[in-house]
Formats: structure tokens, C-alpha cells, sequence
């Protein structure tokens, strides 16, 4: 259940049809040669991020490094901070040319994506010279601390204090689904620093370290034990937390604006790979279809033909995407936006995963594979497929925003707010 | 030629909108599916006289600008947004992409200058009464005529704007097997009637065959591999259109939203409303990615067209079927009588999602097509 490479076809690559220009192919022979020579053979077919526990773990901190030497790390950020300045077509193209050669992308995760550009866009000269090569060097890996028990959707909502001493913010709170705390050793979070302030204009936007943590520490991670069983995320306890003021950035209370600014960075680079994953689950699940004698069946070959329409549609409008900034448009004036992507890959995952274990039979139904609690690898995709719709602005708040921003429907008058 | 859409269909799609504005909108539409034939000749001629749009399927030594599925798809995506009547997807969907299939440049030479000028219009007969869309052959025989060509007999049900057209491809059976005849549809032995239809937009007709002089069109026993090619660009094509017609359905739905009160607030700030607009705008963005894709296929990577343009179809037959009937739904009560347009989008999504087969059977087409 576990060979995952048998039946996945390469997709065609993207040259055709976004024509990236001749220093965009000139990018992709130089990084395809680089590859060859370098790319580590004991990690082909390794997915990224491994799991916790993984035995490959070593081996991709290893091949992170190599790619943080040869300057193949943050590549979307502006050279002068670190990065290699790359367009969304060229990080594309990177893209699939690591699928070609069949090893992971090793990335700085939501460092990369999310704090770097925070910091590159509001931070001080003095603060990026300091956050952005730990970010780059793996030396600072951060986790999340913006949902509390009482702020998920309603995330500006937020209460956990953070009141200024001498040059140091003191932060007070509770943080919650904490994803990847284990293995984090910086927190980026909001905390209000103006009680008096209105709701969005009172938060700010802090880099707190939290390698060190427990009793006494001032900040605890508690594991949560997940659906799947396994613990991914925390709450986490702040109590009386010290952090330099130096760590605030885009400056005090302005914590809302750094946030909507840089959510969705990236977002290119994102909705040209996700069907990636999603297709060599697909041909796998195929290949289980077959096993099981059941390829012929049509009620099956219909399902299996909507799966793929979904994960065609998620490739096409990657495309489209890239097309339109090769061709140096704005594509952000069209309504494929972000909430859109993120509607449409959520569900159909959650779709595919129930498919799965409908298509498997009985072996559905009891355990024997690879994961914590005996979980087998479909059931797994099962289980998390249903977080997709929950985390970052779920799918009903999704829907909102494409209402609203999108089509122009006027806003829901909101309950009683701070 | 990428993806990206270019300045020049940009402007196409803007002169095609204008056109259809000012000649052709939905208050047009209504006028001429009361007729007995829905189509307008006149706007036909204007079509290819003043936006040159049939020739964008044609070739330029047959008098066109040289085939652009891409831009067509463009006209198709705006002529959609009207449900204009009119043989736009029988000639340029179905048989010119089958004359140049055919590989005939007789015939080519002979038919397609008359498209590319406005002055014909053709469209492909195939079906037998009552038989499955995937059925080819059993609709009509042809046998050689003692001196030159053919005489075809037999019935062939839902002919696309069957009676508009000048040019019937007619796909009889011979020894050789299925092939290819045009048929002058007002020649001899040529009995042609109107089919009532679900979708008063789109003209449908019957032909019954009694000795028809047909001139054979491609090889002998070339139909089936003939009429799979047209029919995989009809869909690209239909896709397009579709995907027009469905973000009429949600421009309506958005506008009636913010525009109609109950409860003392406009209905559109109701997340019940809210989140059926935003889900056919998922719905519908989605589909346009594939009807774009597909359309670019055609030109540019043609190994994938089998699967693209099965996969398109299915997609925006699917959104404009919700789009329709999620902004019928939304409009309340106005929208379930006859004076309000939502009806008519609803007629032509139902009857665009059967068309060639249904979503079920576009998917099992997409299954083998794929080799699973």
C-alpha cells in the first residue's frame, strides 16, 4: 500500500503553455544540471514534510543544507535579503524539475512563505539583517500562534496581552493548534497591545523564541492529540513570556496590516504544485483499483474520472496562472483568487479520501499499516483530508470572502464586536 | 501561443460583445426561438462580414484567417452570455472541424470559402432516432449512383440547426462501413422537419433520406474516426460556451442578490445566498480553466485533446447546470415564470448537459480515454 510511484505518470511540463521566456528555460537547464549532480539518490520518492519520527528526517536537514549552500533556498526572495529573486514562473519551474528528478523540495515552510516576506515588507534594515538568514539557514524554524480557544474564524478576536516593559513586551495568553511545535524554535504571532484600541487596530506582530520551553519558561506546549491520532499541534501557554521589542515587527499595534499583507504570499507558487501530490495519489489509488479487480466496474471508472477532472482543474488553473504573469499580466484582477484555490483543493481532498476507502473494501475497516495506531495510508489521507476545510479561514469563511470580495454581495451585519 | 490571453482576443471578445449587445442580446433570443427557425440570418452574415467569425475556424487558403480555436472559444464564451440561436456550434464545432478531419480538400475547397463568408451554413446529421449518443451508423444507407456519387435513404434525428443549414454532413453506412456525405438540404429527396425542443434556442430537426444525392466526404468507412474528431471540438467549443452562459446565470443571481430586499436588508447578505453565489463561482472558474485548456489543446497540444475536451465538457455542463439552476433558485418566485430569462438558462444548461452524452457518459469516456 505504500508504493506510491508505480503508477504516477509525469504531467507534461509547463513550457508550452505559459511560454516563461528564454531566462526562465535558461533557469531550468542550469537548475535541471544542477540537479543531476547533486540531487541525493536514498531521497528519491521522500515526500516533504516528512512525518514526525520519520527515518528520512536526517537525510532531508542534510539535503536542505545543500540547497541552502548553493543558494536554493527562499528563492522567491529579493537577492539582497538571501533569496535568489526568482518569479513565480521560475519557482515553477523549479518546481518541476525537482518532481522530474523525483526528490523533495525542501523548503523553510511557513518561515519562507509567510514571516520572511512579513519581515521583508514591514520589518526595520536592523531586523532583517537578524531574522532573515536564521530563517534561510534553518536556524530559526517557526510555528504559528494566531487561533486562541475563543479567535478561530473570528480571528482578530484575539486576546492574548502583550504589554510593553522598559524595551521588552511581556506576553500573557493562550495560543492553540500550534502545528509543528515540536520541532520549532521561533513563534510568530499576534497579541493585543492596545486593550482600548478597536478590534483590528490594538494587535501586533511578534517573532517570540520558543526553543526553550516548560515549566518556568514562560511558554509551554501541550500536545493535542489529533483525529489521526497523532500529536501535530499544541496549545500553547504563554505566561508572562519576555520578548525584546526589537522582535515586533512592522512596528507596535500594527500587527493587523503585516498579517493581510502577507497571507497568501506565494500563493503562485502554491496553486501551480498542489495537484502534484494529488495526481500520484490518484494513479496509486488506481493501481489499488486494479488489484481488487474493480477497474472495470463504471460506478468506479466514474468516480475515478471526477477525481481527475478535479485535479486537472487544479493543474489548468495553476497554468493559467503562470501564463498570465509570464505574459507580465495582473492575474490577481481575475476571480480565480486564493479562496477560490483553497475551496477547490479542501473539498476535492476530503472527496478523494472518502472515495479511497469506499474503493478499498474491507481492508477499509481494520488496521495494518505504517502509521501511529496502525493506520494504513489511505486511512490516514481519510482523516487529514478533513482539516483542509478548517484551518486557515475555514470553508464557510472561504465562501464569505469570495461573496463579498469577489462578487460584491453585501456584508452580513456581524454580531456585537469589541 | 501559451495560455495567457492575448491583447488581440481580448479586443475580439469585446467586438463580439458590442456586436451581440447591440444586435443580438437575450431580448433578441426570445423573439426568434418563438420562430420556427431560431436563427437570424442576417446576424449570421453580420457575424462573418463585420467580426470575421466563422472564418476563425478556417483556413486561410479556404478563405478564412487560419484556424484559432483559442479565439473561438473566446466568441463562444460571449455568444453563450445570450444563448444566441443559430448554427455557431453546428458549423464551426461540428463540420468544419470534420471537413478538415476528412483530410478532403475537394470538398474542403467546395464548403468551406461559403462558411468562412457567412454564406453557409452546414451542420453533421449521425443519430438514428432513438439511438445512443456513441452510436454510429444505423441512421441512414448509402449506395453508388450509376453515373457519379451517392444516394443516401434513411432517418436521421437531432440535427443540430437542421433546418438553418444549406450543408448537411450526413453519416450513412456503406459496405466499407459508417462514412461521410454532404447533402444539399434542399435538394431532392431531402424531407426535413422541426423537432420541438426542451431548449427553444438551440433548433433541432429531422431528416428523412428518400434517394438523396450525397458527394462522399473523406475516405470510404472514415466516419466514426471522422465524426470523434468533430465531436471533440464541438465540446471544446460547447465548453466555451457554457462557461458564458453560466457566468450570465451568476451576474443575474448577484445583481437580483443586491438588489432585492426581505427581512429589511437586501437577500444577498444572507449566507445562504451568499455561499450558493460563491460555490457557482468556484464552480464556474473551474470550468473555465478546462474550457481554456482545452481550447488551447486544440492548437497546441493536440495529444491531449481526447481527454481535455471529455473532461471540459463534463466540467462546464456540470457549473452551468448549477449556475442555472442555483440563480432560478435565488431569484424566487420571478424566476419560475415564463417573462424572466432564468428559465431559458435553465432549458439550455439541462439540454447542453445532455448533449452528446451526459456527465456519466463523458466521465466513462474520460475513464477509458485515460487508460484506467
Amino acid at each position: 500500500m505504500t508504493t506510491h510511484q508505480t503508477a504516477y505518470r509525469a504531467l507534461p511540463p509547463t513550457a508550452a503553455a505559459v511560454d516563461p521566456g528564454p531566462e526562465a528555460e535558461d533557469f531550468r537547464h542550469e537548475f535541471r544540471a544542477w540537479l543531476s549532480e547533486h540531487a541525493p539518490p536514498e531521497l528519491r520518492g521522500v515526500g516533504w514534510p516528512a512525518p514526525p519520527g520519520s527515518p528520512h528526517t536526517e537525510a532531508l536537514r542534510d539535503w536542505g543544507k545543500v540547497l541552502c549552500d548553493a543558494g536554493y533556498m527562499c528563492v522567491s526572495w529579493p537577492r539582497e535579503y538571501g533569496g535568489r529573486g526568482l518569479s513565480p514562473v521560475e519557482v515553477a519551474i523549479m518546481n518541476e524539475e525537482f518532481d522530474r528528478a523525483g526528490v523533495p523540495r525542501v523548503t523553510r515552510g511557513r518561515a519562507e512563505t509567510t514571516v520572511g516576506p512579513a519581515v521583508i515588507a514591514h520589518g526595520t534594515e536592523e531586523q532583517k539583517a537578524y531574522f532573515l538568514p536564521r530563517i534561510i539557514s534553518g536556524e530559526h524554524v517557526y510555528c504559528q500562534g494566531f487561533s486562541e480557544p475563543g479567535a478561530g474564524s473570528d480571528l482578530a478576536g484575539l486576546r492574548t496581552s502583550g504589554v510593553v516593559e522598559g524595551d521588552e513586551l511581556v506576553i500573557t495568553g493562550q495560543k492553540v493548534w500550534t502545528s509543528g511545535y515540536y520541532e520549532s524554535t521561533m513563534m510568530f504571532c499576534l497579541v493585543r497591545t492596545d486593550p482600548d484600541a478597536p478590534k483590528h487596530a490594538g494587535i501586533s506582530y511578534v517573532l517570540l523564541p520558543v526553543a526553550e520551553n516548560g515549566p518556568g519558561t514562560g511558554v509551554e506546549f501541550r500536545p493535542i492529540r489529533q483525529l489521526t491520532g497523532r500529536s501535530g499541534f499544541a496549545e500553547t501557554f504563554l505566561d508572562g513570556a519576555r520578548v525584546p521589542l526589537f522582535n515586533v515587527i512592522g512596528g507596535l499595534h500594527q500587527g493587523w496590516r503585516v498579517t493581510v499583507t502577507t497571507l497568501g504570499h506565494e500563493r503562485g507558487n502554491r496553486a501551480t504544485i498542489a495537484h502534484v501530490a494529488y495526481a500520484r495519489d490518484f494513479w496509486a489509488l488506481v493501481e489499488e483499483v486494479r488489484a481488487r479487480g474493480l477497474a472495470g466496474d463504471p460506478a468506479v471508472r466514474e468516480k475515478l474520472a471526477w477525481a481527475w477532472t478535479q485535479i486537472e482543474t487544479m493543474r489548468f488553473s495553476g497554468l493559467h496562472l503562470l501564463a498570465a504573469l509570464a505574459a507580465g499580466q495582473d492575474p490577481t484582477t481575475r476571480a480565480e483568487n486564493g479562496s477560490v484555490t483553497k475551496i477547490r483543493w479542501s473539498e476535492y481532498a476530503r472527496g478523494f479520501g472518502e472515495l479511497a476507502l469506499d474503493l478499498l473494501g474491507p481492508e477499509a475497516l481494520t488496521a495494518g499499516g505504517a502509521g501511529e495506531d496502525g493506520l494504513g495510508y489511505w486511512q490516514e489521507q481519510f482523516l487529514s483530508s478533513r482539516s483542509g476545510t478548517i484551518w486557515g479561514g475555514t470553508a464557510e469563511v472561504q465562501r464569505n470572502i469570495i461573496a463579498e470580495r469577489v462578487l460584491g454581495l453585501p456584508k452580513e451585519s456581524r454580531g456585537m464586536g469589541r | 501561443m501559451s495560455l495567457a490571453v492575448t491583447a488581440e482576443q481580448e479586443d475580439l471578445r469585446a467586438a463580439v460583445g458590442r456586436f451581440l449587445d447591440s444586435r443580438a442580446p437575450l431580448s433578441r433570443t426570445r423573439e426568434l426561438m418563438e420562430r420556427p427557425v431560431p436563427h437570424d440570418p442576417e446576424t449570421w452574415r453580420a457575424l462573418a462580414v463585420e467580426l470575421g467569425v466563422q472564418g476563425i475556424g478556417v483556413p486561410e487558403e479556404h478563405g478564412g484567417s487560419g484556424i484559432d480555436v483559442q479565439a473561438l472559444a473566446h466568441v463562444f464564451e460571449e455568444t453563450g452570455r445570450v444563448l444566441l440561436p443559430g448554427p455557431l456550434l453546428a458549423t464551426l464545432g461540428l463540420a468544419v472541424p470534420l471537413l478538415l478531419a476528412s483530410g478532403d480538400s475537394a470538398a474542403q475547397a467546395r464548403y468551406l470559402p461559403g462558411i468562412a463568408a457567412g454564406e453557409t451554413v452546414a451542420t453533421v446529421g449521425w443519430l438514428a432516432p432513438g439511438a445512443a449518443w456513441d452510436t454510429v451508423g444505423g441512421a441512414a444507407t448509402a449506395v453508388p449512383r450509376p453515373r457519379s456519387g451517392w444516394a443516401l435513404d434513411g432517418r436521421v434525428a437531432l440535427v443540430l440547426d437542421g433546418l438553418a443549414a444549406d450543408l448537411c454532413l450526413v453519416v450513412a453506412d456503406t459496405p466499407a462501413g459508417p462514412s461521410v456525405f454532404a447533402v444539399d438540404t434542399t435538394g431532392p429527396g431531402v424531407d426535413r422537419h422541426r423537432v420541438r425542443a426542451l431548449d427553444p434556442t438551440r433548433g433541432l430537426a429531422e431528416f428523412v433520406l428518400d434517394g438523396a444525392p450525397g458527394s462522399r466526404v473523406g475516405e470510404e468507412g472514415a466516419g466514426s474516426a471522422l465524426l470523434a474528431a468533430a465531436r471533440d471540438q464541438a465540446c471544446v467549443l460547447l465548453a466555451a460556451e457554457m462557461v458564458g452562459a453560466a457566468q450570465a446565470c451568476l451576474d443575474m443571481a448577484v445583481a437580483y442578490a443586491r438588489q432585492r430586499e426581505q427581512f429589511g436588508r437586501p437577500i444577498g447578505s444572507f449566507q445562504a445566498i451568499k455561499h450558493k453565489c460563491a460555490e457557482v463561482l468556484v464552480e464556474i472558474e473551474g470550468a473555465r480553466s478546462c474550457a481554456r485548456y482545452a481550447a488551447w489543446a486544440c492548437g497546441a497540444s493536440p495529444e491531449e485533446v481526447p481527454t481535455v475536451a471529455a473532461l471540459a465538457k463534463a466540467a462546464a455542463a456540470e457549473a452551468f447546470f448549477r449556475a442555472a439552476a442555483d440563480g432560478l433558485q435565488i431569484h424566487g418566485g420571478i424566476g419560475f415564470t415564463w417573462e424572466h430569462d432564468a428559465h431559458l438558462f435553465l432549458k439550455r444548461a439541462k439540454a447542453c448537459q445532455v448533449l452528446f452524452g451526459d456527465t456519466r457518459a463523458f466521465r466513462l469516456r474520460l475513464a477509458d480515454r485515460l487508460g484506467i
